[in-house]
């Protein structure tokens, strides 16, 4: 009843929102009345009592704006009705005795209220606690429950009794048997879960809606039912992911893990299937479309998750570079440039230094374990830089190219884990070489064009490394291949008659 | 010389008067009170960008799949129906009215009324392991199905070409963009301090129709605009030394101009100055580098033939083989245009039957070749490949002004078309994208020019939001406020 005693309007929400600022005014006023009222009582600070009379008043006035506020606010609804019964009793409270403290100590109607020296530090120290209290609820409004002590530390987590801080259930577990899964608690809820519910949950409910319980997707939000059973394409669920993402009404927002096509077709499949509560995936028909997505939900990946090859270094994290160390590598004519934000990786190309030389190898020392691509193309370097260059630990990519390095250098490479991509084009690296680089597990692909390897090594150590492509380049004969291959000179266009 | 010379001491007298330490003097108070107020304005802005320096490199968002960029462009727009996209149940309908459902709402550029269907006109097989369909138009392609990336179902806003260009290559069918080229360079810095980072080559006798605008640097700093060179004869006009000038004497003179410059620079702080301090700098280092590395009668003659060039020729050939060369040598950003692929069937040369054919007989082979090539110096997989136009090609025959045309020829489509892409961080022998059964639509995994540019800046390490630069008032970006990443086509 109290709820619907004005209609929410732009003018109600106008001057509702000032309550989030207003109400520190009454919390400030009342805590510092407080103070002085403990200072004054134990003789510590030297204050009137008419100072502290006008304190009050203005808390009283504060609060009572506060809550008229307030209520305005909650009319544009959202809230957790009971979190927010709660606050606005407080609230009133705090504007009540806070009145009620001001008016014993007042001159003219103090000594007309009986009891008032009883009365008064109840009052007082009530409106004190709700002030408090009230604040509380009232963050929990704003910023959700458990917003304050979210990030509590250990060891004080702990004591409180808190569970550990939880990493948020964004990806979805693989299920052992699919067959026997339940279809709406163990494949819906967890889509829901990780796509949905950090909006739509029981604190929160942007568009009114909920998807946590089936009952409350049923009876939807704003725009009427989530879903419509046994038609999976016409429900709001579906329309809206399908909906392209710029658009105002896709969901998730734009900006927000979106979900996979997989799982698209998964939900719109238990919606068409009547969307049970209780039924197995057996128990259900199944079809050309969802059988796929059913067959990814066992693999570790989330649904429709396709399985990426992924660089060595995509995880690789390692402490910026020195500025000295870059800066002098860059006076020696070196390119240096970083490789992503945050991994602080570097690429460093010598491909404006031709004259760069193994003596010159000690600048790359600084930044050994920074160095993830380098490019020493071209350069004056010889085995001896490649002794170098096989203790830098996140090396995985190396361009050798033209330069006079043999399989005794190369040799030295073995050990450089992270290593993906060799290139020897045009060097004395031969097959002994070739076949003991082979070994690094890693590696994707070796350049061997115009060097000392020969055919037959290329083919045995390909042959033997499946994961490995050895790339060697064409000779005369080879483009007189490609050249036939491609002639058609000798076919005569032909006109087709239509 | 002497004029030059006389020149350059004249300006530097001018420098000297009286009424120029004035003019600088009140400016200088002027500027002094502009500078504070607009610094308290700007305070909050985005980074400041040092325009003289195209080397500066931003920091990408993610590890770069595809360090360089070689970027091709059939100008005028091949058709899809005679090379990529096979469908064989056009060929039914061929003679047949288009369906009004087609034509529904729909504005062409040239066709009127009610068009005939038109059937392919070339014979479609599949190639490779991954069994890529390709037509007997492009049979050196075919030899390196398997790693090429098709995107079948592209789409675009534009039927005309200029503006369908401009939307290619800066994201906007309006002047004043950026191109890919220009935020590439400006992204990832250029590599080859003798080189610019970003280098353009033209064939088939004409400039694309948009003009430079597609390799220009829109509102970034001027240093990021692609650098044409010429294929035949001088690569750059005017950069070799005129008779009686030395390197020496040039050094001086260039020397000279760019102290004024930078004098100029420090009073009135443009930065466009910087630019062409830069770029007198760059003109007179490419002196030597461009001729040496424009210079192909160095390189082995099974090479020549692999491209099938001759030395001295200014052929799309030519500039393939060039495009490796530039990309060995570091150069961040490679635009090829080859004009003459506008297929309507108004001309011998124009159309979908002979003239097509003709075109694909002059780039079929360098184009596979320059795959080849790349791969076996271990640059294909840095590299990336695009291969396109501005738009596709009608599954209708073209009827200007309601006529039969002479040649078999197709106007203009926006709905549906082919690209392809290589190297740099693309799937090995993948299609993405399908059309109806005429070509007309793309009905699965359709990709929009801007999700193709989005995926582009993608492989090069950014994500396409969060690249941008800021101009009058608000952070561009290449993509404008559309784009999603292509990720499938992500190897």
């Amino acid at each position: 009843m109290f709820y619907t005693l004005l209609q929410a309007s732009s003018w109600t929400i106008f001057i509702g929102r000032f309550h989030p600022a207003l109400v520190h005014f009454p919390i400030g006023f009342l805590l510092l009345a407080a103070l002085l009222e403990i200072g004054r009582r134990t003789g510590k600070v030297p204050v009137q009592e008419s100072t502290i009379r006008f304190i009050l008043f203005v808390s009283a006035v504060g609060a009572t704006i506060a809550c008229i506020c307030g209520y305005l606010l909650s009319l544009g609804g959202g809230y957790d009705i009971e979190l927010l019964d709660n606050h606005m009793w407080q609230g009133i409270g705090v504007a009540v005795f806070a009145w009620i403290a001001w008016l014993i100590k007042s001159e003219r109607l103090g000594a007309k209220i009986p009891f008032s020296s009883v009365i008064y530090l109840p009052a007082f120290l009530l409106a004190t606690v709700l002030t408090l209290t009230a604040g509380h609820d009232g963050g929990s409004l704003t910023h959700g429950q458990g917003y304050l002590t979210q990030y509590t530390p250990e060891p004080f987590r702990g004591l409180a009794g808190m569970p550990p801080i939880q990493e948020k259930a964004d990806e979805i577990k693989p299920i052992a048997n699919v067959q026997q899964a339940l279809v709406y608690d163990d494949i819906v809820q967890p889509i829901l879960q990780a796509r949905c519910a950090q909006c739509h949950n029981a604190n929160k409910q942007k568009g009114d809606l909920r998807v946590d319980q089936l009952a409350l997707l049923l009876k939807g939000g704003e725009g009427g039912p989530a879903l419509l059973p046994g038609k999976g394409s016409e429900s709001d669920l579906i329309k809206r992911c399908l909906l392209d993402e710029s658009d105002d009404d896709h969901m998730p927002p734009k900006g927000k893990p979106q979900l996979t096509p997989d799982q698209i077709t998964l939900l719109s499949w238990w919606i068409d299937q009547g969307a049970p509560a209780d039924k197995k995936v057996s128990e259900l028909k199944t079809n050309e479309a969802v059988t796929p997505a059913l067959a990814s939900l066992s693999k570790g990946a989330a649904p429709g998750k396709p399985v990426k090859q992924e660089s060595a270094i995509a995880n690789v994290k390692v402490e910026p570079a020195s500025e000295q160390a870059i800066a002098s590598l860059r006076k020696a004519g070196l390119i240096v440039n970083t490789l992503s934000q945050d991994q602080n990786l570097i690429e460093v190309s010598a491909v404006n230094a031709p004259n760069f030389d193994d003596k010159q190898m000690e600048l790359l020392k600084p930044v050994s374990t920074q160095i993830a691509w380098l490019k020493l193309g071209d350069t004056k370097i010889t085995d001896a830089a490649l002794e170098q260059i096989a203790k830098f630990p996140n090396l995985n990519k190396l361009h050798l190219e033209h330069t006079g390095i043999s399989d005794k250098g190369v040799h030295a490479l073995k050990g450089v884990k992270l290593l993906e991509y060799l290139n020897v084009v045009d060097t004395k690296v031969g097959d002994e070489g070739l076949r003991g680089i082979a070994g690094i597990k890693g590696l994707r692909s070796v350049y061997v064009w115009q060097s000392a390897v020969t055919d037959s090594a290329v083919s045995q150590v390909s042959r033997q490394n499946p994961g490995l492509s050895v790339v060697n380049g064409f000779t005369e004969a080879a483009v007189a291949a490609f050249l036939k291959a491609g002639d058609t000179t000798a076919i005569k266009p032909e006109t087709k008659k239509l | 010389m002497e004029k030059l010379l006389k020149e350059l001491q004249h300006a530097d007298l001018q420098r000297q008067t009286r009424r120029h330490f004035l003019q600088s003097a009140g400016f200088g108070l002027g500027a002094l009170g502009l500078g504070s107020l607009l610094g308290s304005c700007s305070s909050s802005s985005a980074e400041s960008v040092g325009a003289s320096d195209a080397a500066n490199a931003r920091i990408p968002q993610f590890l770069p799949k595809a360090k360089r960029v070689i970027y091709i462009h059939m100008a005028g727009a091949p058709s899809q129906l005679e090379l990529f996209d096979y469908k064989p149940e056009l060929l039914k309908y061929h003679g047949q009215d288009c369906p009004a459902e087609f034509l529904e709402g729909k504005k062409f550029a040239f066709i009127q009324g009610v068009p005939k269907m038109l059937g392919p006109q070339s014979k479609f097989a599949q190639y490779g392991q991954s069994g890529a369909w390709m037509s007997d138009y492009v049979p050196y392609l075919q030899t390196v199905a398997d790693e090429i990336t098709f995107l079948k179902a592209m789409h675009t806003d534009q039927f005309n070409h200029a503006p369908a260009q401009l939307l290619m290559h800066t994201g906007s069918a309006r002047l004043g963009r950026p191109s890919l080229g220009a935020w590439s360079v400006y992204g990832l810095g250029s590599e080859n301090q003798n080189l610019p980072g970003f280098i353009v080559l033209a064939s088939g006798g004409q400039q694309p129709d948009a003009g430079k605008s597609v390799y220009g640097s829109g509102f970034l700093p001027s240093v990021y605009q692609g650098v044409q060179c010429r294929t035949g004869g001088d690569p750059v006009l005017y950069v070799s030394d005129p008779n009686g000038m030395n390197r020496d004497m040039r050094k001086q003179t260039i020397d000279a101009i760019n102290e004024i410059n930078r004098q100029t620079y420090e009073e009135v702080q443009d930065p466009e100055i910087l630019t062409r301090i830069s770029q007198y700098e760059m003109a007179f280092r490419m002196q030597m580098s461009v001729p040496e590395v424009m210079d192909v009668s160095k390189e082995p003659q099974f090479i020549l033939d692999m491209y099938g060039v001759k030395p001295g020729e200014g052929t799309f050939a030519m500039n393939c083989l060039l495009a490796r060369k530039l990309v060995e040598n570091d150069v961040r950003f490679v635009q090829l245009f080859d004009w003459g692929w506008d297929g309507h069937g108004t001309s011998k040369d124009h159309n979908v039957e002979g003239g097509l054919r003709k075109k694909c007989r002059e780039s079929d082979q360098p184009v596979a070749a320059l795959i080849k090539d790349l791969k076996m110096r271990g640059l294909l997989e840095e590299t990336l490949i695009i291969w396109g136009a501005e738009f596709g090609r009608t599954p209708m025959q073209e009827n200007r002004n309601g006529l039969v045309m002479p040649f078999m020829g197709r106007d203009h489509h926006l709905d549906a078309f082919t690209m392809w892409m290589a190297g740099g961080g693309v799937k090995q022998g993948y299609s993405h994208g399908e059309t109806d059964e005429l070509g007309y639509y793309g009905v699965k995994n359709r990709v929009h020019v801007h999700d193709l540019q989005a995926t582009i800046l993608h492989l090069m390490g950014f994500n396409h939001e969060k690249f941008t630069y800021p101009f009058q008032g608000r952070n561009f970006r290449l993509t404008d406020t559309e784009g999603k990443v292509v990720k499938e086509i992500v190897a």
